[in-house]
């Protein structure tokens, strides 16, 4: 059966900032009416009474794994995580083994997503090659071979040079960066925030310096070339400062925040262990607020949980060995819901912008990000009020190591429908 | 008419009107060229230095025939044969030059401003062959004297320079040259690769280099050096290609062919497609026999001030 109807849902218009109470109907993947009391027979029904209706949720920041390390995660296991969590696209990190760096791995990468076909995968191609921060790659060939953005994520780019050069080059082929920032050589061997967890801890730090400092220099050539620049996984109060002083000199620049340090401090690390060792680190309360304040603001545009799974024998043991990354995709919602939605932060229609409609904008996806007749029929549907407990082992995802574990949430997704297909839904 | 300029130091420093005198006379020795055995009189007697500090064949033995055929003694003074090498300051071997009582001075250097320098205490013609990322007249000259006998008309004329615009002192003098006869230029290629500033050329960048050409007449692409890859400028020849080069003959809607032009020597297949470069629209080999013409023009006016010959 190709067609779909949506029955009964309030629809989160997020392109004309309008909730409406009406029906939507799919065929063979695009959304063809929306209006109230649509009737067709030959459609499979979704009875959407009482929960909400919205644009396909796109999550900019994952990592699949795949190609290299699938013991932690791969395209599929990966891509049911997704549709599981209520995404219907993500946006995946070219920090695998080898990294995807050349136009004939990306094309690879893509035709295996094609063929896993649960989510709408998209890459990101590495910004040097190798991820070694020192020769820029084929930007071109990469983006006509499908690359949306570029990104040396998990990795920080410390040649200033090749980072101006990138920025003015990549203007030709008007494809977005993505910044991990870290200044490696203040960041060292550090394990969490600085302050007084890691000095009762015992644990090395991760200054805010690390990160603040080189968002400062990029945010200085960002401007100085007119790039598109995108600062992943903000996490401190003097960033969203920066960034919004050079947004008001018209620096085409912003950034995204993951649920885990919107809420999460530092403190979690004495609580979680090592399943709070996330980089950048969670960082103090003071920095979660101005973050929040950051969304209210525009600073941050995009919401993207930076899904990072890792097997359990990475995370196990010595804490200064565990691998840095929190396992979130399934529960990324629920968890944005507690951290914004239920503080009042922002509204379902902001919601919607923040993790549908702007990251589609910011990839070039005309076709996704708005409910609207002519779209493609990428649709999640969210219950936003009853409450379920987060069971970590219940993931599908192969990364287990989650700190919120036993946490009441609610806002979860009751049905992914991805290019008109429903891909999971609850009875 | 009385020509006024002791040396040819720069396109810069010429009137449309001078730059037509020097095209009318490289017009008649382009004609004259195809002519043998040739041999002129006009400037025998007379000593011209080929000084070349940086390493050029077409430029150096287009000077050196120019000079021959106009009947000059002509003396070649390459960077491995000079001082320099023994510890000579540059100021001291110019000087040592000065002493030599010769005609004329062809320079190449790496520096932006050596001509001028030079020129400021030297007592005989100089010709500026190239300097660093300024000017290269003869060059822009000759590129003038190839698209005016190709029967284009400079008031109608769009010509769209393609590449490394940041470093190329043929696209500075080209485009100077062109807006003094009344064309348009359009620049393009990688951003990386088009300086900020470049207003001041009065040219207009335009993005993509497909847009560039569809626009112009004439498409005129620059040499790209090896170490720009090296230097982080862009990531590899097979993406330059993709993007920024040549591969097919550029058309008009109208169904006219595009000039194809390049200052030479030619990466094939980086630049321009190697099956271009031959072409019957190309106009690169005969960019290289203007080049001769003009220079003797350019040396027949410079030494005998622009009397009739």
């Amino acid at each position: 059966m190709n067609k779909v109807l949506i029955k009964n849902g309030t629809l989160i218009l997020p392109q004309s900032n309008r909730t409406i109470e009406a029906d939507v109907l799919i065929d063979d993947g695009v959304i063809v009416q929306i209006e109230p009391g649509i009737n067709d027979g030959k459609a499979e029904r979704i009875n959407a009474s009482g929960y909400l209706v919205g644009p396909g949720l796109i999550n900019l920041h994952v990592h699949f794994r795949e190609p290299g390390e699938e013991k932690k995660e791969d395209l599929f296991s990966g891509s049911r995580a997704a549709v599981k969590g209520g995404f219907t696209s993500v946006l995946c990190m070219p920090n695998t083994r080898p990294p995807i760096d050349s136009p004939l791995l990306i094309s690879c990468f893509l035709s295996r997503a094609r063929e896993v076909g649960l989510v709408n995968v998209f890459s990101a191609a590495a910004i040097s090659l190798g991820l070694e921060g020192k020769a820029m790659t084929d930007v071109g060939l990469l983006k006509n071979a499908g690359a949306k953005a570029l990104s040396d994520d998990g990795k920080c780019v410390k040649d200033s040079r090749l980072l101006y050069r990138l920025m003015t080059y990549s203007r030709y082929f008007h494809i977005p960066i993505i910044l991990h920032e870290e200044d490696i050589d203040i960041a060292g061997e550090g394990q969490v925030n600085e302050g007084s967890v890691a000095v009762k801890l015992g644990y090395r730090s991760l200054p805010k310096a690390a990160e603040d400092s080189m968002i400062a220099r990029d945010l200085v050539l960002a401007q100085s070339t007119g790039a598109t620049v995108h600062f992943t996984h903000l996490s401190t109060a003097l960033s969203v400062k920066l960034i919004e002083w050079f947004q008001n000199q018209g620096a085409k620049v912003a950034a995204d925040v993951t649920p885990h340090h919107l809420l999460l401090d530092d403190q979690s690390i004495i609580q979680y262990g090592s399943r709070a060792k996330v980089k950048p680190p969670l960082r103090d309360q003071t920095d979660i607020v101005a973050l929040k304040e950051g969304i209210q603001r525009g600073v941050i545009r995009i919401l993207a949980s930076d899904h990072a799974p890792h097997a359990n024998e990475d995370k196990e043991g010595d804490f200064n060995e565990a691998a840095f990354g929190i396992s979130n995709l399934e529960i990324a919602v629920p968890l944005y819901v507690k951290a914004l939605i239920e503080d009042e932060i922002i509204n379902w229609l902001d919601f919607w912008k923040l993790l549908s409609f702007n990251p589609a904008q910011f990839l070039g996806l005309t076709k996704k990000g708005s409910l609207e007749t002519g779209m493609d029929a990428d649709i999640t549907i969210l219950d936003p009020d009853t409450h379920h407990e987060v069971k970590v082992n219940e993931f599908v995802s192969k990364g287990k190591n989650c700190p919120f574990d036993g946490w009441q949430l609610k806002g979860w997704p009751v049905a992914t429908i991805v290019n008109g297909k429903i891909m999971m839904r609850h009875s | 008419m009385k020509w006024k300029h002791k040396h040819l130091l720069g396109i810069d420093q010429l009137s449309g009107e001078e730059i037509r005198i020097l095209l009318e006379k490289g017009n008649q020795y382009r004609e004259w060229l195809e002519q043998s055995p040739k041999q002129l009189t006009r400037l025998s007697g007379y000593y011209l230095i080929n000084l070349f500090f940086e390493a050029s064949t077409r430029t150096r033995v287009s000077f050196e025939m120019a000079g021959k055929l106009l009947g000059m003694e002509v003396v070649n003074f390459t960077n491995e044969l000079s001082s320099l090498n023994k510890g000579e300051s540059f100021r001291d071997t110019v000087r040592t030059l000065a002493r030599m009582k010769v005609d004329a001075l062809v320079i190449r250097h790496r520096s932006s401003g050596i001509p001028i320098y030079i020129s400021q205490f030297l007592p005989f013609h100089i010709i500026n062959a190239g300097d660093g990322m300024r000017e290269h007249p003869t060059q822009a000259l000759l590129d003038l004297l190839t698209m005016e006998r190709d029967g284009i008309d400079f008031t109608r004329n769009t010509v769209a320079i393609i590449g490394d615009i940041l470093h190329s002192r043929v696209a500075r003098s080209l485009s100077i040259g062109l807006k003094k006869l009344g064309s348009q230029v359009i620049f393009s290629g990688p951003p990386t690769l088009i300086p900020k500033g470049i207003e001041v050329l009065e040219g207009q960048v335009v993005y993509p280099v497909e847009e560039a050409i569809r626009q112009a007449d004439v498409v005129y692409l620059l040499r790209i050096q090896k170490e720009r890859q090296e230097a982080g400028f862009f990531p590899s020849a097979k993406e330059y290609a993709s993007f920024f080069g040549l591969k097919e003959k550029p058309k008009d809607p109208d169904g006219r062919w595009k000039k194809i032009m390049h200052p030479g020597p030619v990466n094939r297949g980086l630049e321009i497609d190697s099956s271009l470069v031959e072409e019957e629209n190309s106009l690169i080999e005969e960019q290289v026999s203007c080049g001769l013409a003009i220079r003797m023009a350019v040396l027949e006016t410079l030494i005998l001030g622009g009397a009739n010959g």
